[in-house]
């Protein structure tokens, strides 16, 4: 019998009855950890012996799952997917692990990503291109791409990633699965490799709304390691998730979303925005109303550059730690700058080095204030946009990306000035206003799978997770695993 | 021309990364187009007076937490990631003199 494919819900019935054993649990995710490491190269370690967890109450207890290789896992082998920290074992382990770990799951593997989180590809993780495993010759998206990989795969029900610009909500997006991060700081983001850290979140990869309740109210809670988080103990999110949306109001960016906007569509992009509209009918009759709304079209341009100007300038500075002095391996060289520079040199990657020329420009005096500061006051007029919005709103619903998950050998990630940029990057709004956003599938195009985002104000976390999984209930997605198919 | 290969390397210097021919020319190939889109930042109107988001919350207060004495690491877990060390003494790289 198969139990990976289940989701928490059916695990914990199932343990809690004596029906299965956590030691079966992990035995069955180890098995399928190797074969996914073969077919998609989705893993930087997988555990050699899983601590084993008694089961409880706990609704994680004995439930295997994965963790992206950017949080600090002690005694564990804990790299970014980057060179810089190939060998490198934390002393301690991230509070939102830990916080999982006291309720019983199990680790079972650690997850490969875009190098510190710094791109959308899966492709420059320094153990290789993580692959799709509905298509293998497809990407899985990033930066959370060996979690995605491994919970469409069915390895486990859930994985941790974290989402600076989409980089959870866009793979679950391209692999057919759940990806939802909270309000900003509702977890501790203490012990998780910093990228831009006004723009960081962690959170979680499932295959279920209910399930992404379940995790991150276990991975949630204010913690004295990290300033900006906050107390969120009166917030149960699973338990007040009763699929009632009856009168709520969510909107679309029309200007962003319908086809009179484009010219020359290819039918791939006319069948995604077709099957975001089915969907919202979906919702409207379950009582949502949904409205297209316009907004100011030079605002929503500036998006991508915001958010490039923005995390390229903070994770410049973020990761001038990343000497080789203090952690990683020491570089050669006549002195400590020849050392710092030759490890740096050596440690990174050409893609993530392209980012850091582009934050350096940024940072420099001359470019400051008409780049970096004027980004800073974008952000602000998008997000007082949105708020004023989730005045009037419940939230705002939008298609993720402009299709399904591109070939690997013909990959997105380099800058863009096409007109469907807007499109493609409107999950960085979800970053910028620090808004709880989750993704989670909604058909299919060529075989593969296409998803559609909820993002809400900020604290409203069960409100957002409340309408997706109406629009869940209603759709025949939840809990699906990835069927390979070769095109 | 305003980006060059020189100003590229420069702006890598600054934080401590070279960059070989194939590195230098993926980035100085895309600086057109980078520019143009920082460009798009400036388009908006009237921003002077816009306060800088400079975090997400802004509703936020910190808190100092309290003056409490804490267990510190074992030097034992911290001196994993060393590769050299005498005991209990790390090998750094020579700085003063």
């Amino acid at each position: 019998m198969m139990y990976m494919n289940k989701t928490i819900e059916e695990l914990h019935d199932l343990l809690i009855n004596d029906k299965v054993t956590p030691e079966e649990l992990v035995d069955e995710s180890l098995k399928l950890s190797k074969e996914v490491q073969d077919k998609c190269n989705a893993f930087v370690t997988i555990i050699d012996k899983p601590k084993i967890m008694p089961v409880s109450e706990n609704m994680l207890s004995g439930i295997p799952f994965g963790i992206k290789d950017n949080y600090s896992t002690e005694g564990i082998l804990s790299t970014g997917s980057s060179n810089t920290l190939k060998d490198y074992v934390p002393f301690y382990t991230a509070t939102a692990v830990q916080n999982l770990e006291k309720c019983g799951a199990i680790a079972i593997n650690k997850t490969a990503l875009d190098e510190f989180g710094m791109g959308g590809t899966g492709t420059t993780c320094h153990t290789g291109t993580v692959r799709n495993p509905w298509n293998l010759k497809r990407m899985c998206a990033g930066s959370s791409s060996g979690s995605a990989a491994a919970v469409a795969a069915g390895v486990y029900p859930f994985a941790l990633g974290s989402d600076t610009g989409d980089s959870i909500r866009k793979p679950a997006a391209y692999c057919g699965i759940v990806g939802y991060k909270p309000t900003y700081g509702m977890i501790s983001r203490y012990g998780l490799f910093p990228f831009a850290s006004s723009l960081d979140h962690c959170g979680c990869l499932t295959r279920s709304v209910k399930d992404a309740a379940i995790v991150v109210d276990a991975m949630k809670g204010i913690d004295k390691n990290d300033q900006t988080s906050w107390d969120s103990s009166n917030m149960h999110l699973y338990e007040s998730i009763d699929g009632k949306v009856k009168g709520k109001k969510l909107f679309y960016i029309k200007n962003v979303v319908d086809l009179d906007y484009y010219q020359n569509p290819t039918d791939e992009f006319v069948s995604h925005i077709n099957n975001f509209h089915k969907t919202i009918e979906i919702l409207e009759k379950c009582g949502v109303t949904v409205e297209g709304i316009e907004i100011d079209r030079n605002l929503l341009n500036a998006i991508p550059s915001v958010y490039v100007c923005l995390s390229c300038a903070e994770a410049t500075s973020n990761m001038s730690n990343l000497t080789g002095i203090i952690f990683g391996p020491r570089g050669n060289g006549e002195n400590i700058n020849e050392m710092m520079k030759d490890h740096r040199t050596k440690g990174f990657s050409p893609l993530i080095k392209r980012r850091f020329v582009i934050g350096s420009y940024i940072l420099q005096k001359e470019n400051q204030e008409k780049y970096f500061v004027n980004a800073q006051r974008v952000r602000r007029l998008i997000v007082d946009k949105m708020k004023e919005l989730f005045k009037t709103y419940d939230g705002l619903i939008m298609p993720v990306g402009t299709g399904i998950a591109p070939f690997l050998d013909n990959p997105k990630d380099s800058v863009s000035n096409d007109d469907v940029s807007v499109l493609e990057e409107h999950l960085q709004i979800g970053n910028f206003g620090g808004f709880p956003s989750i993704t989670i599938p909604d058909g299919f195009i060529d075989d593969m799978p296409v998803g559609i985002n909820i993002t809400g104000n900020c604290y409203d976390d069960i409100n957002v997770l409340n309408i997706a999984y109406a629009l869940e209930r209603e759709m025949p997605y939840k809990n699906q695993i990835a069927k390979e198919v070769e095109k | 021309m305003k980006f060059t290969k020189e100003l590229v390397d420069n702006l890598a210097d600054k934080l401590l990364i070279g960059l070989t021919e194939e590195e230098n020319k993926l980035v100085l190939d895309e600086f057109d187009i980078i520019d143009q889109n920082m460009e798009l930042i400036t388009k908006i109107p009237d921003i002077d007076d816009v306060e800088p988001m400079t975090h997400t919350l802004d509703d936020f207060e910190y808190e100092l937490r309290s003056d409490e004495k804490e267990e510190s690491i074992p030097i034992e877990k911290l001196l994993q990631n060393c590769k050299s060390h005498e005991g209990r003494e790390i090998e750094v790289p020579k700085i003063v003199g």
